[in-house]
């Protein structure tokens, strides 16, 4: 099994950035197109807020890399999508978006190409669901996103509106299953997460290491913050890639709730606590980016956290409060 | 990492890391309409059903200088639409809390957020000015994993403002929403003993001290053990008159997932989180996350007593955990 030991989780929060800002960025089409995409699957170890080296495996951009998540994609609704997936690693992988497509089992340093055409606009996983859960826990997971044809700011056609979108994968980590799967074992122990991460970072709090730093402080990874003005509004795609439920609460304005587990609501209920289900919920939620409501004086800028609510999750090593899956919102 | 950690210069005990202990003055401070006083307990306790004996942290209410008992969940805080609000919080030397009022959203300033604003230690007047009727709580977010789950919250109304039109003393859920006769403020929470055993500043500065894992021994309801005494507890359990309209203020306390059953009633969600539904909707049961707040209408037919019933969800497995149980009883 090839070994490399990343210092920093910069290396996988930089290579997931769908694109400089960290946005997902998105041209609408009215026509259906190819989309050809790689993912080498690669290993290595990511430092956690306690200093703690936990093994992970991902679907990256390069061999030489390791990225957890995988960078996301973005598609229009009807497009034909070819994935080739590079397995480097001497384990057996796949490939998978429930409903839409398998790649079957993936033996060790084989490639394989699948083609779909995704027709149902929302919001999916892709993850490997080979030696389950364990190879999608260990951050073998990334967002899918797919438009409605011809549109640019809908997430179904006929849905609220957004100018800006971002998604965001859950994950909680328990580093003695981690560390057996390094071994080729199976786990033999309960779940105990001990680290929990959005987009594959945590947060480091004001006089922490790293604080303010994108590469590795959540709350200012470029995507996992939400910065916008007054109108800025934001569609959020939540996956959850790990075990944990999870309870996705905001700051500042309420979330319009509008799918939930890939069934749209029939009402947009505004929220400001969102239950995400665990191992493989999913959400999607337009954060307004109105004038915070109760304010007085009235005020248009500002800064809130995004946190989740069970609180076990903003911990790190069972303790260090402010270092697990939580970012920042920036009205600017 | 850890001998670089941050600690604060103006606590006499190095105790603490990743805390910002500050009081400064309120931006753009006015006169208000309605003023809360809070300061702190760490010393209160409640007696659970098998004799044990919990220790709780919450906020008293010390308006006009006289720190009233321990009152757990902590005083509550009602107000209506509309007005400019303070709350007024006191934080003695040495120790180091915040008021986030839940589902509120102010000025980052006065959000309670320690790391984005500041820990208070001292006072510090926080002013909002609810927009929105509707069922909110309030909590501590210092070290909120821990202060939280001490009991360091209470329930935060909001009321409509009286609609002209309506007969002296009517009580709506929100302006345009349903009147109730009778109301009933159920905080659901989990208690794990362990964990009431731990300082303020437990893991702040690192160390395994078991935040990431909570197991809990009891289910409470608005204070009482769901497991004998809240099936009578007055301020828990409902006396209602047939004919009669009721309000259940659902807060979902707790950190693990919950299931509220109405004991065969049917229940008329009509907001959640502080906003109306577009269009209420009935239910047996209720499934809910950490945070949540529910509106919901019961109208019993018949006379009876009903048992509530909430299930708590371990939060990996969503095996049940513990019930906790209260009853509406409708003469
Ligand atoms: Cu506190
Ligand atoms: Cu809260």
């Amino acid at each position: 099994m090839k070994r490399r030991t990343f210092l920093k989780a910069s290396a996988a929060s930089i290579a997931s950035a769908a694109t400089a800002s960290g946005l997902l960025t998105w041209s609408p089409r009215s026509y259906a197109a190819t989309i050809s995409k790689t993912y080498y699957i690669t290993d290595g170890y990511i430092a956690q807020p306690d200093g703690t080296s936990v093994y992970f495996q991902g679907y990256s951009q390069a061999t030489g890399s390791l990225d957890v998540p995988a960078l996301p994609m973005i598609v229009n609704q009807g497009d034909t999508v070819t994935v080739t997936i590079v397995n480097t690693l001497s384990t057996t992988h796949s490939f998978v978006i429930d409903g839409l497509v398998n790649s079957g089992p993936i033996a060790a340093g084989k490639t394989v190409t699948v083609q779909f055409t995704p027709n149902t606009p929302g919001t999916y996983l892709f993850y490997d669901n080979q030696n389950a859960p364990y190879n999608r826990l260990m951050g073998l997971h990334g967002g899918f996103a797919v438009m409605p044809t011809g549109s640019t700011n809908e997430l179904y056609s006929g849905s609220p509106t957004f100018v800006q979108q971002l998604v965001w994968i859950f994950n909680d980590i328990d580093p003695v299953w981690h560390a057996a799967v390094a071994k080729g074992t199976k786990p033999t122990t309960a779940y105990q997460p001990l680290y929990f991460t959005i987009n594959g970072l945590s947060s480091r709090p004001p006089g922490a290491a790293g604080n303010g730093d994108p590469t590795i402080d959540a709350m200012a990874n470029p995507s996992t913050k939400l910065e916008g003005s007054i109108g800025d509004r934001t569609l959020v795609r939540m996956l959850n890639a790990g075990m944990g439920a999870n309870s996705v609460h905001i700051h500042g304005n309420h979330w319009e709730f509008l799918t939930k587990n890939g069934q749209i609501r029939s009402d947009v209920w505004l929220k400001d606590v969102l239950y995400l289900d665990n191992n493989m919920g999913k959400i999607d939620a337009i954060y307004p980016f109105e004038a915070p409501p109760d304010a007085y004086p009235p005020v248009t800028t500002g800064r809130y956290p995004m946190h989740l609510h069970n609180e076990m999750t903003q911990t790190a090593g069972g303790g260090l409060y402010l270092f697990g899956a939580m970012t920042d919102v920036y009205f600017v | 990492m850890n001998q670089n950690l941050f600690r604060s210069q103006t606590m006499n005990q190095n105790q603490a890391c990743y805390v910002y202990p500050a009081a400064p003055a309120t931006p753009g401070i006015v006169t208000p309409d309605v003023t809360f006083y809070r300061s702190i307990y760490m010393d209160g306790s409640i007696t659970m059903d098998d004799g044990k004996v919990v220790t709780v942290w919450g906020f008293t209410d010390n308006a006009n200088g006289m720190n009233n008992a321990n009152q757990f969940p902590s005083p509550a805080i009602r107000v209506t639409e509309g007005q400019i609000v303070h709350t007024v919080l006191n934080v003695p030397q040495m120790l180091i809390h915040t008021i986030h009022h839940h589902g509120i959203e102010p000025a980052w300033q006065n959000d309670g957020v320690g790391h984005i604003s500041w820990d208070v230690q001292g006072t510090y007047t926080y002013q909002w000015k609810p927009a929105h009727a509707g069922t909110y709580f309030y909590h501590c977010h210092t070290n909120t994993v821990l202060h939280a789950e001490m009991g360091m919250y209470g329930p935060l109304i909001v009321d409509p403002v009286p609609n002209p039109n309506d007969p002296a003393g009517t009580k709506r859920a929100f302006d345009g929403g349903p009147t109730y006769d009778v109301e009933a403020i159920w905080a659901c929470d989990e208690i794990d003993p362990n964990w009431h055993t731990l300082p303020w500043w437990a893991g702040t500065c690192g160390g395994n001290v078991g935040l990431n894992n909570l197991q809990p021994k009891y289910f409470i309801i608005t204070g009482v053990d769901g497991a004998k005494s809240a099936l009578t507890a007055p301020g828990v359990a409902v006396k209602m008159s047939l004919g009669q309209t009721l309000l259940v203020r659902y807060i979902q306390a707790g950190y693990f997932p919950q299931k509220i059953t109405f004991g065969g009633l049917t229940a008329t969600v009509v907001a959640s989180d502080g906003r109306p539904l577009p269009n209420p909707v009935q239910v047996q049961s209720i499934q809910a996350c950490s945070a949540e707040r529910y509106d919901c209408i019961i109208k019993p037919t018949k006379a009876g007593t009903y048992t509530v019933q909430i299930q708590h969800l371990h939060w990996i497995t969503g095996a049940v955990v513990g019930t906790a149980k209260t009853t509406i009883t409708v003469s």
